[in-house]
């Protein structure tokens, strides 16, 4: 009976083991990984080279590009492709362990938000050498450089601004916001709007996520809340605190939406979206995601930079790039590939908008005549921004869990949990724990 | 020698990878760079400075604690209700465990959101009877409570295993009972219950150790908020893991995540002795 009982014990433990094993598993995989997957496929067939790329994005850019693919196969017959392409979530999933298992494929689709993290692992290549003269202007050539070496060929333009539902506006007898508004005055209009609008409708929305104060502290004149890769951390604690008491008053005042309702809000869900729900008059948005929105209420979304300070205000700048692995084994293939993808009138015509506005301005006045108002309103954002724009500041390498801590403490505040002081003293605490971590390497 | 297959697999898919990972809790690794040993550093700061850790312990103790015994309780109401013979009792059984089919999905979380959500069917229904409703899921008051009714609703699996239980307790005990003179209530606590033990113990283990690792829940309908409410531990360590890409860390944490569900299975093994009946075993508890 004693045995038995042991035997039971063991195999519940074994049990229990492999349970876990899909956690632990996971954990260690790919850790020696050999390089495979893409490297493999660039062998290709028939004497050609095959190039591997990978880009996330929604189904109409997939469509776009595998048919800009077959264009570049057919112009270029020694060249194939072997495409990968998925969501964006999925994407930042999948990379860093093709990047540990040496395996990221030749060209692929980089983010202003993550450039950094993979230039400063050597994990992409200098494309300084690829000549865009004529292409993409010099000066957003220059803005895009990192360390003063170009390691990805931007694509389009993309800017940040807020969209607002200027049919309700104008319904409630609103004024609709101004170009250059500062953030007094988006402030004060939200105070007046709020005296306007009916029970359960809500000028703004609640803030929440640090890059909404990083373009309140950049704007007032103050350095972004990470600066050289992450090696310097400022969050200025007075504007802090002043920027969040004062959405701490608007919460009071029902200027912007509970907390539980702001929580339940996803941004291009028909239903829970916070301005096509109808909840909410306006919301950031930005040239490349304004669309969307139009689509959800057609007719109805006008747009407007962001506010602004003594130093401007919001981004202007193209956010997503073509990179090629620093691993390829076609390096020459895959530079050739991307200059081409930003420069080719046919392929210009096949991609359309489904990365913004394209870069190359010869581009887009080819395809401005067939364009909709769902794409205008993307160049009009872009056009409004431009004047006062500020650089785009993204988190920096090995701040993602920063990000997540920042929101989960303004969180807390929203729902009356902790003060604002404390919030600040923990997230600028992980701050500084983490600059000091980056500077020490 | 003919299990070779299974052994090679075994040990290259599961025993190699549970192996890194322990090394690997030792290391700071972002997958980017190469592994860096740290020593305990991991431990160290998971048990002295991890803040979230506690949390997410403290979310995942309070879901095990009260979803396990729901789920065991709601599963065995639904398993007698369905042992019985009636005309098409098949029929009902199959209505009853087709939640179990699609139960862990995707899908299903999605639906729970929508169901849950602040404009959601629960709170429309609510509204018919005047009760104004809250935001369930994005709530962090109630965000627990909600996933732990999910997890409540997928009793399919637990339920059918209590069904084969119940038909195999002899119907003569029942019958001879009735002929003491024995109540329903009674029939229930002293032969229902006692015959079922050893099947509710290994619902109760694998409860235990399934609710430890929720995971698709928590990752879908409320990622782990509002302010960490539901902040599940398995949610910690994958975001660790393939978010923040700490995988020494995520390694260490995995191997805790190990050390006390072993710890819980153990105890539950040395408690059983006291409640659970072997009919093999002579009659004896245990």
């Amino acid at each position: 009976m004693k045995t038995r009982k042991a035997y039971r014990a063991a195999v519940a433990l074994l049990g229990s083991a492999l349970l876990l094993a899909a956690c632990g598993g996971k954990s260690g995989g790919d850790a020696d990984g050999s390089p495979s997957g893409t490297a493999e496929g660039s062998k290709g067939t028939g004497g050609g080279t095959t190039l591997g790329i990978m880009w996330w994005g929604p189904d109409a850019r997939h469509e776009a590009t595998k048919k800009a693919l077959e264009i570049y196969t057919k112009q270029h017959p020694g060249v194939k492709f072997k495409p990968e392409f998925m969501a964006w979530d999925a994407y930042w999933q999948k990379l860093p362990t093709l990047a540990a298992s040496k395996s990221i494929p030749d060209v692929l689709q980089m983010d202003a938000a993550y450039i950094q993290e993979y230039v400063s692992r050597g994990q992409l290549e200098d494309l300084s050498g690829v000549d865009l003269s004529g292409i993409v202007d010099p000066n957003v050539v220059e803005n895009s450089k990192i360390g003063g070496k170009l390691y990805g060929i931007p694509l389009s333009q993309n800017a940040q601004g807020i969209a607002f539902n200027k049919e309700e506006l104008a319904q409630y007898g609103i004024p609709l916001p101004k170009q250059n508004w500062t953030y007094d005055e988006f402030f004060q209009w939200a105070r007046d709007a709020k005296s306007k609008l009916p029970e359960g409708k809500y000028p703004i929305g609640d803030s929440t996520t640090w890059d909404g104060f990083n373009f309140y502290q950049t704007s007032m004149g103050g350095p972004p809340v990470m600066t050289d890769g992450g090696k310097t951390f400022h969050l200025d604690k007075d504007l802090f605190v002043k920027f969040y008491k004062t959405y701490e008053e608007f919460r009071k005042a029902k200027i912007v939406p509970p907390a539980e309702q702001s929580a339940a809000f996803l941004e291009n869900d028909p239903k829970a979206d916070p301005m096509a729900s109808g909840a909410v008059m306006t919301r950031g948005a930005t040239t490349g995601s304004v669309s969307a929105l139009e689509q959800l209420m057609p007719g109805k979304v006008g747009v407007v930079n962001m506010p602004i300070g003594p130093a401007g205000g919001g981004w202007a700048q193209s956010t997503i790039f073509l990179s090629v692995s620093a691993g390829s084994k076609h390096k020459d293939e895959a530079k050739a590939f991307v200059k081409w993808f930003v420069s080719d009138k046919e392929a210009g015509a096949a991609l359309g908008l489904t990365r913004g506005i394209p870069i190359n301005p010869e581009i887009y006045q080819a395809l401005e005549p067939t364009l909709e108002q769902k794409d205008k309103l993307g160049k009009d954002l872009y056009d409004l921004a431009v004047g006062k724009a500020l650089p785009f500041y993204s988190a920096a390498a090995g701040y993602s869990e920063w990000v997540d801590t920042y929101k989960k403490e303004l969180d807390a505040v929203t729902f009356g949990q902790q003060s604002i002081e404390d919030a600040y003293a923990k997230i600028d605490k992980l701050g500084k724990d983490l600059a000091a971590k980056a500077g020490a390497k | 020698m003919f299990i070779s297959p299974w052994l090679i697999g075994f040990l290259l898919l599961t025993l190699w990878p549970i192996a890194q990972s322990f090394y690997l809790s030792f290391t700071e690794y972002s997958l980017l760079s190469e592994s860096v040993w740290t020593g305990t550093a991991n431990y160290a700061k998971i048990f002295a400075e991890d803040a979230t850790f506690a949390k997410s312990l403290s979310v995942t103790f309070l879901f095990v604690l009260f979803s396990v015994p729901l789920k065991l309780l709601f599963s065995l109401l639904v398993a007698m209700a369905l042992n019985r013979n009636m005309r098409g009792m098949n029929l009902y059984r199959t209505a009853f465990y087709f939640p179990s089919l699609i139960g862990g999905s995707i899908a299903v979380a999605a639906l729970w959101r929508s169901m849950f959500g602040i404009d959601g069917y629960v709170n429309q229904v609510l509204a018919w009877f005047g009760i104004p409703g809250v935001g369930w899921i994005s709530n962090p008051d109630t965000s627990l409570a909600t996933l732990i009714l999910l997890n409540t609703w997928q009793f399919g699996s637990t339920m059918v295993i209590f069904l084969a239980g119940l038909k195999q307790i002899p119907q003569e005990l029942y019958e001879s009972a009735s002929v003491d003179g024995a109540g329903a209530v009674r029939k229930f606590f002293r032969i229902t219950l006692p015959m079922l033990s050893p099947v509710m113990f290994f619902n109760l283990v694998l409860g235990v150790i399934g609710s430890f690792q929720t995971f698709t829940s928590a990752f879908i309908i409320t990622k782990g908020g509002p302010v960490n409410s539901t902040y599940m531990y398995a949610l910690f360590l994958y975001e660790k893991a393939f978010k923040h890409y700490q995988m020494g860390y995520a390694s260490a944490l995995a191997w805790i995540l190990l050390a006390i569900v072993a710890l819980l299975t153990a105890i539950n093994f040395a408690a059983s002795r006291y409640w659970v009946f072997y009919e093999s075993e002579g009659g004896k508890p245990g």
